[in-house]
């Protein structure tokens, strides 16, 4: 019982100095972030570097859009604004690409949507706005698909067949029945199936238009076709 | 890069080669559908094209940089979907010639009569050939117009009233008198 009494006195101690030295380490990094309000407003690489610290510190500057951090930083207008922004894309390019954009163009976008603006955006940004989203409960993903970042805008989900399909369409924007068999090892009616389901979600389009008469499938999310279509500001 | 075919630009999805084929999926067909109605009625409003056949090489069926064409079907889907909107019309059952109504022919109609009222012609008569070749239309959208619209767009105006439509004295022009 003593023992007891004393291991809970210690894990106090070592709970109060804890909080003592995260309290020294938040002011100090709030004095910090007064110092450099501009840097972490100008400069993405920076700024996401202040992120990270916040992060180890239990900060969160987005977590509320009131209080210290967003009158200090208007950080939280930064990141809500661009939010608003991506969810404007997305939905602009949805006809095309079927709620299944590639982060780079999904970056590309924005930054020539936000072309006046004096701040940069950098794809961690993006991907800080995106994960916003998602607390929002906005059904905003990021998946990865071979060596790239794909934003899901759509309840869609994908299972391992349909990613296999998006990552071999990643080298030419398209692939065929011939190649996903050939590539994957699977039959033809497993690759004509996950085609299909991929056709009607809408994140796929039929081309049969080669001299070589085989039907292509392309993935709008796999090319940077929409640079110029509908997400024009 | 924006592609252009003379100085009419071009927008993106025309360089994307799938929307050269007629998409199966429902959905997908009928964004298709939309973005070549938009297309044609914007190229043809700006070119002044008012016909289109449909078996001739009209420039925006075909795609040279990534070697693609709209086949029959699709060229024909697309322009039926013109004709259902009211901005287009087949002018034979084999639905091989298209009149495109970039204005339709109320619009046409409205422009005779502001016209008619720019040059103080409100007891005139003018030939029909006069309204679209004639000096006072230079730089009116009447100008160079298709000659089967423009009677369409006559005979309208003459259901109303404000113009009677006459035969001319040579075989094939008639004359209009407006009484706006």
């Amino acid at each position: 019982d003593q023992y007891r009494l004393l291991g809970e006195n210690v894990a106090k101690l070592r709970t109060d100095l804890m909080k003592e030295q995260l309290a020294t380490f938040r002011s100090q990094l709030e004095d910090f972030a007064r110092k450099h309000k501009n840097d972490i407003r100008k400069n993405p690489t920076f700024r996401s570097q202040f992120h990270e610290m916040c992060a180890k510190v239990g900060v969160d500057p987005l977590a509320s859009n009131k209080g210290f951090w967003a009158e200090l930083l208007g950080i939280g207008d930064f990141y809500y604004e661009l939010g608003v922004q991506i969810v404007e894309i997305c939905l602009a390019t949805r006809p095309h690409n079927g709620g299944l954009i590639n982060l780079q163009e999904l970056c590309n976008l924005l930054r020539q949507r936000r072309k006046s603006n004096r701040e940069a955006v950098s794809e961690d940004d993006c991907l800080r706005a995106i994960s916003k989203l998602k607390v929002l409960g906005n059904g905003y993903e990021v998946i990865s698909v071979g060596k790239k970042k794909l934003v899901r805008s759509v309840p869609t989900e994908l299972n391992k067949d349909h990613n296999q399909i998006l990552e071999l369409a990643q080298a030419q924007g398209f692939v065929t029945v011939d190649e996903v068999e050939r590539r994957l090892s699977w039959t033809s009616g497993r690759a004509i199936d996950a085609l299909d389901i991929l056709l009607e979600e809408g994140l796929a389009m039929v081309d049969d238009g080669h001299r070589d008469r085989k039907r292509r499938y392309w993935f709008p999310c796999a090319s940077s076709i929409s640079s110029s279509m509908g997400a024009d500001s | 890069m924006m592609q252009k075919l003379g100085d009419f630009k071009l927008p993106a999805f025309f360089n994307y080669p799938p929307y050269f084929t007629l998409q199966p999926v429902r959905d997908t067909r009928e964004k298709q559908i939309q973005l070549w109605k938009e297309l044609i009625l914007d190229y043809c409003r700006t070119q002044k094209v008012f016909l289109i056949l449909l078996e001739e090489e009209f420039p925006l069926f075909s795609n040279p940089v990534i070697e693609r064409s709209l086949n029959n079907e699709a060229r024909e889907t697309f322009l039926s979907a013109l004709v259902s909107e009211g901005r287009a019309e087949w002018l034979d059952k084999g639905h091989r010639k298209c009149l495109i109504l970039w204005h339709r022919i109320q619009d046409w109609a409205d422009i005779i009569l502001g016209f008619v009222k720019d040059n103080g012609l409100e007891d005139s008569v003018m030939t029909v050939e006069e309204i679209r070749l004639g000096i006072e239309s230079r730089g009116t959208e009447l100008h160079g117009m298709d000659r089967t619209i423009l009677m369409r767009a006559l005979k309208l105006l003459e259901h109303k009233g404000k113009v009677a439509i006459f035969k001319g004295t040579s075989a094939d022009d008639e004359g209009v008198k407006f009484s706006v």
